[in-house]
C-alpha cells in the first residue's frame, strides 16, 4: 500500500515539476515575441501619447524586469491563478472555463466517433485482409488521412449547408433563437454535426489504419494460432484473443492524440466559428494577449498530461500482462 | 456542364444556401417587440466606462449611456445634446455653454455644471489622451452657476467646438469619481451616465441589454424601450443574423465587405453610409520618408500614379468608399478639391521613376501588411502587383496587430497601410500625421512617415490658431495643395462603413456620429 | 537493393503514389514555363468560373489565375515539405543518436527534453511560433521542423538502442574504432531504412501543416501557396466554390501520393515489418 502511495506521489511530484517547467518555457517563448500589448490597446483606441502608454504598461506589469514577471507568474500558477487579461478585463481562468465546454463537446464527440468508428473499420479491414472490404476501408482512410482538415470542413459546408441546406454552416447555436431545454440541445447538436465530423474524420482514418495493422499483426501471433487450432470459431478467436491485444497500440496513440486534439481544433473552430478554446488561442496570438496565451498553453499541457495518465490506467485495464502499479 | 447550366447551378446553390442555412429556425420569434432594437457588437467591449476606454465597440454601446455637451449634424455643425445653447467670444478664446434643465444621472442624482468641470479639468486629463490634448489648452474651466460652463482658452483653438462629441468628451459623474482612483473605482462595475438608455444587464460573451432611462430630460424620448447588443464574434454569423432578422442593425465593420453586395439586395434591409462624417476615416499607403528612395517626391508620386484606386475601391472594397484627393477626407471640414490629382497612369509613373534616375527593377521596397482582416491583405497583394507593373519590386511582410503596432511606432517599416479617423476637423485628425512637431518615436498615430515641411507646419498651425472660418479655410487649402503635390503618403480610399438596418427602424442615423450617438429619436414601427 | 526495388514495384499503391508525385514535381518544375506570369497577376476578370478561356480553373476574387496559383503553389508546398523534413531529421536524428548511443544520463536528459516538446500540442506551438517569429518561408520551415522532430528522435534512439549491442558493433568497438566511426559507418546505415520511411511520411505531414498555417493567414505573404488559396477563398465559398476546391484537391493528391510512396518504401525497405503487416 505504501508502495502504491509512494509511486503515486512520485508521479504527482514529477507532473508538477513538468507543469512548472512548461510554464517557464511558455513564458519565455511568449515574451520573446516582438510587440507590446500596450501599443495594441492604444492603437485600437485610435490615439495615444506617452502618458497613456506608461499607464497601460504599469497596468500590465510590463514595466517590471522579466525575471520578476516570471516569478510573479509562477507564484500565481501554483495557486491556480492564471492571471488577468487586461485586454478583455477579465480573469484568464474565467475566459478559459467559458470556452472549455464548447471545445470539449467538439473534441470529445469527434474523438469518440473517430475511435469507435476507426476501430470498427480497422477490425473489419484487418480480419478480411485482402478482400474488397479491406481495400475499400484502406482507400477511404488513406484519402481521409491526406485531406487537409480545413478543406474537408469547407467541402462539407459546401455540400451539406450551401448545396443541400440540411445543416447550419457555422456557429454553436442559433443566435437569438430564444430556444430552451430540449429544443436548444437539438439546435446545438445540429450545429455540432459538421465540425465534429470534420475533426473526427482525420482521426478516424488514423485509428482505422492502426487497428487494421494491429489486428493483422496479432493474427500472426502464436496464441492466436493455438486458439484457432483448438477449434474456436473465428468470432470467438477475435473476441477472446485478438481484440484486446490489438487495441493496445490504438489506445497508446489515442492517449497521445486526445490531448493534441484541442490543438487540432484551432482550424476546425476557425472554419465553423465554433466558440471554443481554439479560437481563443488564435485571437490571443493575434492580439498578443500574454496572460490568456500562457493560460491556455498551460491548460492544454495539463490536459495532455492528464490524458497520458489516463492512457496508462486504461492500458493496464486492457493489458492482462501489466500489473497494478509499477 | 456548359457555362449557362453552371451559372444556374450556382444561383440555385446560392439560393438553397440562403434559405437552407437557418433550416429549422423559427424566424418569426426573433423579430422581437416593436419597442426593441436588436443589434450586434464586436468585439465585446472590455468595459462600458467611456471615460476610461474609447475602443470602437465601447463607443457604440456607451454612446447610448453617456452624453457630451454637443452632437454634430451631417455637415458637422454643432447640435444640442447636454448643452442647449452656446456662445463663442469674439476673440475665439471663451466658450460658454448653457446646459439642459432637469438632467439626472442614472442613479437618480442631479446633474450639474460641476460634473462638466470635473470631467474636463480632472477626469479626462488623467485617462483620455485625445481629450487631454484638447482640454490642456484651457486656462480655466468654471461653473458660474449650475447650468452654465465657461471654457477659457490660453490661445484661440479653431476646432475647440468639435471637442464635445461623446467619445472625445463623455461627461462623467463627479459624485462617484471625485478623489478616487478612476481606473479602479468600484463604480466602474456599472456605468452611470445621463443618456437616454441605461445598462440593465450584461451577460459576458452573450449580450448587453440597455433599457430606457425613464427620467430622461427630453420629454417623450427615447422612443425605443430597450436595445440588445448581441455579441457575435464571427462575421459570417453576423451577416446571417441580419439576414434572418435576428438583429435589425449592423454597423462599422460588422459585416465583411464581400457580404455587403448580397445583403443590401435583401428587401427588408436599408444600407446607408451616412453617420460616419465625424470619423471620416481616410486610408493610405504609408511611405516611410526616411527610407531611400521614398525620400524622393517623384518616387512617391510615381507610386500614387501606379495605383488604380478605382480597382481597389470597386474590386477589393466592393464599392465602399470614395477616392481621396489629398490628406483631408471630403466629409471633413475645410476639405478642398482644387489640388493636383493623380489619375491612374503607368506611363506617368514610369516617367517619374526615370526622371528620378531609377531603372525598372532597381527600386525594391517592403510592404508591411496591416493585420486588420482580409480586405487589407487583398489590398496589399494588389499594391505589390500594381507597383511591379511600373518596375518597383515589392516584398510583402506580415505581422500580427502587436508586431505591426510596434514596428510602425518605432519607424521600422518601409511601406504599410494605415487609416485614421479625422474627428471632423483637420486640427484634430489630420495635422497629427504630417506636422514635424508630432514626429515621436514609439508613439502610434503620430507623424510616423517622418515627413518634414516647414510650410506645412506653418499652414496647420495657422489653421488651428484661429476661430475664423475664412482664415482657417485659407490655411488648410494651402496645406492640402502642398501635400497633394508632395505625396508624403499615398492616400487611396475614404473608407465608407456600411450601416445596414431593417426598414422598420426610423430616425436612426440623424447625426455625423451615427451609430455611436444616443438613438434617442430612433423608433421601430411594426 | 534490387530485391527492394522488386518489392516496391510489386505494390501498385506505391507505384501510383510515385507516379502522382512525379507529376506534381513536374508541374512544380515546369510552373515558370507553363505560367510565365506571376501567379499574383490579375490575369482576367474576378470570379470567373472554371473553363473560362485562358482560365481553365477559373479566377479568384482579384482575377488571379487559379491554375497558375496551383502550379506555383506546388513549388512552395514541396520546398517547405522537404526542407522542413530535412531540418527535422537533422535535429531528431542527432538527438536520437546521442540518446540511443550513449544511454544513461544523456539519454535521460534528452528524452525528458523530447517529452516536453511532445507535451505542448504541436499545432498550437506551431501557430504561436510562426506568429512570434513573423511568417516567412524560413520561419515556417524552422517551425515545422521544431514541432516535427520528436518522433524521429524517438525512432532513431530505439534503433540505436537495439543496434548498439549487436555483434558487428561490438566487433568494431573491439577494433578500437572511434565512436564517430562506429555510429557513422556501422549503426546509422543499418538504421537508415525506417528513418527514411518515417522521413517520407514527415514530408506529407509537413505539407499539411504548412497548408493549415497558410490557411490561418500565417503563411509567407509573398508565396502563392495552396493553403493560402483555400484560406483566401473561404469567405466567398457560397459564391465561388472553385476557388477553394481546386487548391484543396492539390494538397490532398500530393499528400496522398507521398503517403502511398512511403508505404511502398516501407514494404520494400523493411521486409520484416512488411511481412508482419501482411
Amino acid at each position: 500500500m505504501t508502495g502504491i502511495l509512494a509511486a503515486v506521489g512520485a508521479r504527482l511530484a514529477k507532473t508538477v515539476a513538468v507543469i512548472l517547467l512548461i510554464a517557464t518555457v511558455n513564458f519565455m517563448l511568449v515574451h520573446a515575441a516582438p510587440g507590446d500589448p500596450a501599443l495594441v490597446i492604444a492603437g485600437q483606441s485610435g490615439a495615444t501619447d506617452q502618458k497613456f502608454l506608461d499607464t497601460l504598461r504599469a497596468e500590465y506589469g510590463l514595466d517590471r524586469p522579466v525575471a520578476v514577471q516570471l516569478g510573479t507568474y509562477l507564484g500565481k500558477v501554483v495557486r491556480f491563478d492564471l492571471g488577468f487579461s487586461y485586454r478583455q478585463q477579465r480573469p484568464v481562468l474565467d475566459l478559459i472555463l467559458e470556452r472549455l465546454p464548447a471545445t470539449l463537446l467538439l473534441t470529445l464527440t469527434a474523438f469518440s466517433l473517430a475511435l469507435l468508428g476507426g476501430t470498427m473499420l480497422g477490425l473489419v479491414a484487418g480480419t478480411r485482409a485482402g478482400r474488397w472490404s479491406d481495400t475499400a476501408v484502406t482507400i477511404v482512410s488513406l484519402v481521409l488521412y491526406a485531406t487537409p482538415i480545413f478543406w474537408l470542413g469547407l467541402i462539407l459546408v459546401l455540400i451539406f449547408s450551401v448545396r443541400l441546406g440540411w445543416l447550419p454552416a457555422f456557429g454553436y447555436e442559433t443566435v437569438g433563437g430564444g430556444m430552451t431545454g430540449f429544443a436548444r440541445v437539438l439546435d446545438i447538436l445540429r450545429h455540432l454535426v459538421l465540425p465534429a465530423a470534420t475533426l473526427g474524420f482525420f482521426y478516424l482514418a488514423v485509428y482505422a489504419r492502426l487497428m487494421r495493422a494491429s489486428i493483422i499483426e496479432v493474427s500472426h501471433q502464436d496464441y492466436v494460432k493455438t486458439a484457432r487450432a483448438k477449434g474456436l470459431t473465428e468470432t470467438q478467436v477475435i473476441r477472446r484473443h485478438m481484440l484486446r491485444n490489438a487495441l493496445l497500440p490504438v489506445i497508446t496513440i489515442a492517449g497521445v492524440q486526445a490531448g493534441t486534439l484541442v490543438g487540432g481544433s484551432i482550424v476546425v473552430e476557425t472554419v465553423f466559428a465554433w466558440p471554443g478554446l481554439g479560437r481563443l488561442i488564435f485571437e490571443a496570438v493575434i492580439q498578443r494577449d500574454y496572460p490568456v496565451l500562457l493560460g491556455i498553453f498551460l491548460v492544454l499541457s495539463i490536459l495532455v498530461i492528464a490524458f497520458n495518465i489516463l492512457t496508462d490506467i486504461l492500458y493496464r485495464i486492457v493489458d492482462p500482462r501489466i500489473g497494478a502499479v509499477r | 456542364m456548359n457555362r449557362r447550366e453552371f451559372n444556374t447551378w450556382l444561383a440555385t446553390a446560392g439560393l438553397v444556401g440562403a434559405a437552407g442555412v437557418p433550416f429549422g429556425f423559427t424566424g418569426a420569434l426573433a423579430q422581437g417587440k416593436p419597442g426593441t432594437l436588436n443589434s450586434v457588437i464586436q468585439p465585446e467591449p472590455p468595459t462600458l466606462i467611456l471615460g476610461l476606454n474609447q475602443l470602437g465597440p465601447t463607443q457604440t454601446v456607451a454612446g447610448k449611456i453617456y452624453e457630451s455637451l454637443l452632437t454634430y449634424g451631417f455637415d458637422l455643425a454643432p447640435m444640442p445634446s447636454l448643452a442647449d445653447s452656446w456662445t463663442i467670444s469674439e476673440d475665439g478664446k471663451t466658450y460658454t455653454f448653457k446646459l439642459a434643465k432637469g438632467v439626472t444621472w442614472h442613479d437618480g442624482k442631479p446633474f450639474s455644471a460641476e460634473d462638466v468641470v470635473f470631467t474636463t479639468s480632472k477626469f479626462l486629463i488623467e485617462t483620455h489622451p485625445r481629450a487631454r490634448a484638447i482640454f490642456e489648452r484651457c486656462e480655466s474651466i468654471t461653473a458660474p452657476d449650475p447650468e452654465t460652463v465657461v471654457f477659457k482658452l490660453k490661445e484661440p483653438f479653431g476646432p475647440f467646438i468639435q471637442a464635445f462629441e461623446v467619445s472625445t468628451c463623455p461627461i462623467m459623474p463627479k459624485h462617484l469619481y471625485e478623489n478616487t482612483d478612476y481606473r479602479n473605482n468600484p463604480a466602474n462595475q456599472t456605468p452611470v451616465g445621463t443618456g437616454p438608455f441605461k445598462l440593465q444587464q450584461w451577460v459576458r460573451g452573450s449580450h448587453i441589454h440597455l433599457v430606457k432611462h425613464e427620467a430622461y430630460y427630453r420629454p417623450g424620448l427615447p422612443k425605443l424601450n430597450e436595445i440588445y447588443y448581441r455579441i457575435i464574434p464571427d462575421a459570417a454569423s453576423r451577416s446571417l443574423a441580419l439576414e434572418t432578422g435576428q438583429v435589425q442593425l449592423t454597423q462599422f465593420g460588422d459585416v465583411e465587405t464581400f457580404d455587403v453586395p448580397r445583403l443590401r439586395q435583401l428587401p427588408n434591409i436599408t444600407l446607408t453610409t451616412k453617420g460616419y462624417e465625424f470619423f471620416a476615416p481616410l486610408a493610405w499607403l504609408d511611405l516611410n520618408n526616411r527610407v531611400k528612395p521614398l525620400d524622393d517626391k517623384r518616387v512617391r508620386q510615381a507610386i500614387l500614379y501606379a495605383l488604380d484606386r478605382n480597382f481597389i475601391r470597386d474590386k477589393i472594397w466592393f464599392g465602399l468608399g470614395r477616392i481621396p484627393t489629398g490628406p483631408i477626407n471630403s466629409a471633413t471640414k475645410f476639405y478642398d478639391a482644387k489640388v493636383k490629382t493623380y489619375e491612374h497612369s503607368i506611363d506617368k509613373a514610369k516617367a517619374l521613376l526615370e526622371e528620378a534616375g531609377k531603372k525598372p527593377g532597381e527600386v525594391k521596397l517592403k510592404l508591411l501588411q496591416l493585420p486588420y482582416g482580409e480586405v487589407w491583405t487583398r489590398t496589399g497583394e494588389y499594391v505589390k502587383q500594381a507597383l511591379s507593373k511600373v518596375g518597383i519590386e515589392v516584398t510583402l511582410e506580415s505581422a500580427d496587430v502587436a508586431g505591426w503596432s510596434k514596428r510602425v511606432a518605432d519607424w521600422d517599416y518601409e511601406m504599410t497601410f494605415n487609416y485614421l479617423y479625422q474627428y471632423g476637423d483637420p486640427a484634430l485628425g489630420v495635422a497629427r500625421s504630417y506636422v514635424s512637431t508630432n514626429i515621436r518615436k514609439g508613439v502610434l498615430f503620430s507623424n510616423m512617415s517622418g515627413y518634414v515641411n516647414p510650410e506645412v507646419d506653418k499652414a496647420f498651425a495657422e489653421g488651428a490658431a484661429t476661430a475664423d472660418p475664412a482664415k482657417r479655410q485659407a490655411a488648410y487649402s494651402r496645406a492640402q495643395q502642398i501635400l497633394a503635390e508632395e505625396v508624403p503618403v499615398a492616400w487611396f480610399l475614404e473608407i465608407e462603413f456600411p450601416t445596414m438596418h431593417d426598414k422598420s427602424l426610423q430616425n436612426l442615423i440623424t447625426t455625423a456620429i451615427g451609430v455611436n450617438d444616443t438613438f434617442k429619436n430612433a423608433e421601430r414601427k411594426g | 537493393m534490387r530485391d527492394a526495388l522488386r518489392a516496391f514495384l510489386r505494390h501498385p499503391s506505391g507505384l501510383i503514389g510515385l507516379v502522382i508525385l512525379l507529376a506534381v514535381v513536374a508541374v512544380a518544375i515546369l510552373a515558370p514555363l507553363l505560367f510565365p506570369d506571376s501567379p499574383w497577376d490579375m490575369a482576367g476578370a474576378p470570379f470567373r468560373p472554371p473553363l473560362t478561356p485562358d482560365l481553365p480553373l477559373g479566377s479568384d476574387t482579384l482575377g488571379r489565375n487559379i491554375a497558375a496559383g496551383i502550379a506555383h503553389g506546388a513549388r512552395v508546398s514541396l520546398t517547405i515539405g522537404i526542407a522542413s523534413t530535412l531540418a527535422a531529421l537533422g535535429i531528431g536524428v542527432t538527438i536520437g543518436i546521442l540518446a540511443g548511443y550513449f544511454g544513461g544520463r544523456v539519454d535521460d536528459a534528452l528524452m525528458r527534453f523530447t517529452e516536453l516538446f511532445q507535451t505542448i500540442p504541436s499545432f498550437v506551438l506551431a501557430v504561436v511560433l510562426v506568429a512570434i517569429l513573423t511568417p516567412s518561408i524560413a520561419t515556417i520551415i524552422g517551425t515545422i521542423a521544431i514541432v516535427s522532430w520528436p518522433p524521429l528522435a524517438r525512432l532513431t534512439r530505439a534503433e540505436f538502442m537495439s543496434l548498439k549491442t549487436r555483434e558487428f558493433v561490438e566487433a568494431a568497438r573491439c577494433q578500437g574504432e572511434s565512436a564517430l566511426a562506429i555510429v557513422g559507418r556501422h549503426i546509422l546505415p543499418n538504421a537508415l531504412s525506417p528513418i527514411i520511411v518515417t522521413g517520407s511520411l514527415t514530408v506529407a505531414s509537413a505539407i499539411l501543416l504548412e497548408s493549415a498555417l497558410s490557411f490561418l493567414g500565417l503563411g509567407d505573404p509573398n508565396l502563392m501557396s495552396w493553403g493560402f488559396m483555400v484560406g483566401a477563398a473561404r469567405t466567398v465559398i457560397r459564391q465561388a466554390w472553385w476557388m477553394s476546391v481546386f487548391p484543396g484537391l492539390a494538397i490532398l493528391l500530393t499528400v496522398l501520393a507521398i503517403n502511398l510512396l512511403g508505404e511502398g518504401l516501407n514494404d520494400a525497405l523493411n521486409p520484416r515489418i512488411a511481412r508482419k503487416r501482411g
